[in-house]
């Protein structure tokens, strides 16, 4: 391992020599060199997400601590990130015997539109796969936090409590929100003529989490929707998409995100289902794309939507 | 947001409220937010006591995580599936309208879109003798329509006189009136509104019809009272388990395909849209009954499945015999 890796532990041994200095050197600091390290023995324990999804994410270029991926479905319709969203969230969740990560998850529900029954049914088949029964079902779902937030002051609030959350559960790997632009209208609107007025709300969130990431080291996902239709339908040119999904939530957000991952909807195609009965089945493409400063990376892979969840093709 | 006020949590009297306005910290956030050691300094309060008071603050103000699994719990005894009363409907939204979700009916004019609403506002209200609420937008609700309706499930008039009891109807002609009067019925309204007794289904017909004159433009004002109405929708549904059906108009996207209106940002409101639709069956000359639904969005069913509505279902004597009698048709 060398320095400049971000591997957990190489990052981690750095930081405890320079915290523990810090902390004899400085005398103003508020916070004593025990609780430090203390912070960094929980620290430790948080696990890396580098290896949820190997397959939508570009080689050696999965989300690492402190990454942020919005994705945005491009279409409307069935929206795919919701799916896909509930792919890694039960990926996170699952015990490591049904093939995932055994890790915490908190799950910021903005739009109300978590839909547990759907989650459930996710788990249940993957579990039932693996041979697990109905006490694994229940121990996953623990493992799984969720808030819902009705506004963006009591997400801001919320997001400020997060750290009394992130302190008493150090397997909190992972923070879902689904969908960060979901007051994005309302802020527009209550925020009257001025744009930096508009913005303020999500621009404290996005400068909160920055710190948070900085901090405490996990991941998160973001969804954003789209505001806007592409106007060509499906075989829109490739100028009217990217005008489509033009970021357009505030800087201090765009800046925290180093991953993208846009779904969208193809034409749906006919596939022999069991080999009987013709079943119309919706594929969906995903494009992952990192803006980090490392390299520049993208990955095209497709998926559908079936009983037991997102499917790879 | 929410501004700070005396009294909101002890230790926070009028002094140290007047040396925090004076310091620009008026709302909750500000205090939340604000780096508190340059506050303390600035108001001349001890670190410790501002401290205590952003803690007490953050606990009444945040949302708080709930366990998935009691989450889970909770909704396998709080969800209940509605039927519909119509077959084909229940079939494509998985046996009926989930409580706790909002569904969505599109169509164009004349596809039967207010037909459905009166046909599942009398089968709750008689078959399940629940209490309904109608939000008419358009003025299209008629309480003769409705008993005709139910005239034709019962010939007990005081079974058709109590059956209209339980349909609330809320009549409304602009988005602030209807955004008022979710807010309203959000925050409790849903229980006095309905007199006692619990209310199963909420029934907006059509929400588009008073919101989308205010979208377009450069003003975004229409968006806001949108997502309000939705946000009021969702949290209704949720908080109070109610199943929420609203209708919408369609329009056509760039190549002539039919969506439905209101646009992206509130495509990803309703949980289920079924887009309603005229048949091309219908022979020419008599105005068919019969349409095709298509679930056009769904997180349970795969999508796009088509069933042919039958909009004379609910107002049929004898249902059963004769719905099967139009299956065995349809089959043939």
């Amino acid at each position: 391992m060398n320095a400049g890796e971000t591997c957990r532990s190489c990052r981690l041994r750095w930081e405890e020599s320079r915290v523990s200095d810090y902390g004899v050197s400085h005398g103003a600091c508020r916070v004593d060199v025990f609780a430090f390290l203390q912070l960094l023995a929980r620290l430790e324990a948080r696990r890396c997400l580098k290896d949820i999804e190997p397959r939508l994410f570009a080689e050696d270029e999965g989300p690492r601590h402190g990454d942020v991926e919005p994705w945005r479905d491009l279409y409307l319709c069935v929206s795919g990130k919701t799916e896909l969203l509930y792919h890694l969230l039960c990926r996170c969740v699952l015990p490591e015997a049904a093939g995932g990560l055994e890790v915490d998850a908190l799950f910021v529900d903005t739009d109300y539109s978590l839909d547990m029954l759907r989650l459930v049914s996710i788990l249940d088949s993957r579990l039932s796969s693996a041979g697990l029964e109905e006490a694994a079902l229940r121990s996953s779902l623990s493992r799984l936090l969720v808030v819902h937030c009705s506004s963006s002051s009591q997400l801001l609030l919320t997001l400020h409590y997060l750290e009394t959350t992130l302190n008493s559960r150090p397997s909190l790997a992972l923070l879902l929100i689904d969908s960060i632009s979901a007051f994005y209208w309302l802020d527009r609107c209550e925020g009257g003529a001025s744009i930096s007025r508009q913005e303020e709300k999500l621009s404290k969130c996005a400068e909160l989490l920055g710190r948070l990431l900085r901090d405490y080291k996990f991941t998160i996902f973001a969804t954003c929707h789209t505001i806007r239709r592409s106007c060509s339908g499906l075989a829109a040119s490739r100028s009217s998409t990217l005008e489509a999904d033009r970021p357009y939530l505030c800087r201090p957000w765009q800046r925290l995100v180093t991953h993208r991952v846009l779904c969208s909807r193809q034409e749906a195609e006919n596939h022999t289902a069991g080999g009987s009965r013709e079943e119309k089945r919706q594929v969906f493409r995903v494009h992952c794309s990192s803006s980090s400063s490392r390299t520049k990376a993208s990955r095209i892979s497709s998926f559908c939507v079936t009983d037991a969840g997102v499917q790879f093709i | 947001m929410v501004g700070l006020q005396e009294g909101m949590c002890p230790g926070l009297d009028g002094g140290l409220l007047r040396s925090l306005l004076a310091a620009d910290v008026k709302t909750v956030e500000d205090l939340v937010s604000s780096d508190l050691e340059e506050v303390a300094q600035k108001c001349s309060v001890s670190y410790k006591a501002l401290y205590a008071i952003r803690r007490v603050l953050l606990a009444q103000h945040t949302a708080f995580p709930v366990s998935g699994a009691d989450l889970y719990d909770e909704l396998l005894s709080s969800t209940a599936i509605i039927s519909t009363g119509n077959p084909s409907l229940d079939k494509l939204l998985d046996s009926g309208l989930y409580t706790g979700e909002v569904t969505e009916l599109s169509g164009g004019p004349g596809s039967g879109k207010s037909q459905v609403c009166f046909g599942v506002a009398v089968h709750v209200s008689h078959q399940l003798k629940q209490r309904v609420i109608y939000i008419d937008t358009t003025g299209g609700l008629t309480a003769s329509r409705l008993l005709e309706m139910l005239q034709s499930e019962t010939s007990d008039r005081d079974e058709q006189m109590e059956a209209l009891q339980r349909i609330h109807v809320f009549r409304l002609f602009d988005a602030y009136s209807l955004r008022d009067r979710l807010s309203t019925l959000r925050s409790g309204g849903l229980l006095q509104a309905s007199g006692g007794g619990s209310v199963k289904a909420v029934i907006v017909d059509s929400v588009s019809a008073v919101i989308s004159p205010l979208l377009g433009g450069k003003q975004n004002e229409g968006m806001s009272l949108m997502i309000q109405a939705a946000l009021a929708l969702k949290t209704m549904a949720k908080d109070f388990g109610v199943a929420v059906l609203v209708t919408n108009h369609v329009t056509r996207g760039g190549r002539g395909e039919v969506q439905p209106g209101l646009g992206a940002s509130w495509s990803h409101i309703p949980r289920s849209r079924i887009l309603l639709e005229r048949t091309d069956r219908a022979p020419s000359g008599c105005s068919s009954t019969l349409r095709s639904a298509t679930l056009i969005k769904s997180s349970r069913q795969p999508c796009l499945i088509k069933e042919e509505l039958d909009l004379q279902w609910w107002s049929r004597s004898e249902r059963r015999s004769s719905g099967k009698r139009k299956r065995d048709e349809a089959d043939s």
